[in-house]
């Protein structure tokens, strides 16, 4: 399964967002430390979801970083996330 | 406790303001860390930067100290601030200038301003 798809369902399933993109930015990386070549190195993350309301900022990304696990987390090289409820 | 999480400790205790980093804050290695860095050095905060790239064990360490995966990472008076997601947010909300305020570091509050301007 692509990456982009995995992130989208793990994060579908933890916080049924009322707003969710994930962008592959990979290729804006390209030639930079990290890039793999076929992308899927790079994400850049939007989420809105009420479970977000009343979290410190830390709190919303440790419960993103959870959601996606360390094994796909062990797999990209960057994650670029915007959060909010 | 680890080798690294004791170095780690030692460092956050001795700097008010420590930025782990991948390069230096005069080479930055990443663009994350060099944004990280770069608002830093322009708000003339006084800040010990640590090398991850040049130690593979803080490296790892500083994830697991921190719960954190990545790389850039920030610490306050011993206490995580964030990521460059979170610092970026922090700076343009003014909350990181409070954040200074409260623990009683110095930076220059008219070059915060002037990145809020530039980003407005």
């Amino acid at each position: 399964m692509p990456v982009t798809q995995e992130i989208t369902d793990r994060l579908n399933e933890a916080f049924a967002p009322t707003l969710l993109e994930v962008i592959d930015d990979s290729e804006s990386h390209r030639g930079h430390s990290g890039y793999m070549e076929g992308g899927e190195s790079h994400f850049n993350i939007t989420i809105r979801a009420p479970a977000f309301a009343g979290q410190s900022r830390v709190a919303r990304h440790r419960a993103v970083h959870a959601a996606l696990g360390p094994d796909l987390l062990g797999r990209i090289h960057a994650l670029a996330l915007d959060i909010g409820a | 406790m680890t080798d690294a999480a004791t170095k780690i400790r030692e460092t956050i205790q001795a700097h008010d303001v420590v930025l782990y980093m991948k390069g230096t804050k005069s080479m930055p290695q990443c663009g994350f860390s060099s944004r990280v860095a770069g608002v830093l050095n322009y708000m003339g905060v006084d800040f010990q930067d640590v090398n991850v790239l040049a130690d593979a064990d803080i490296r790892q360490g500083i994830k697991d100290f921190s719960d954190w995966p990545t790389i850039p990472q920030l610490y306050v008076k011993g206490e995580f601030v964030g990521g460059c997601d979170i610092i970026t947010e922090m700076t343009l909300s003014g909350e990181l200038d409070q954040l200074f305020e409260e623990k009683g570091v110095a930076y220059d509050k008219d070059a915060a301003d002037k990145i809020r301007e530039a980003n407005a």
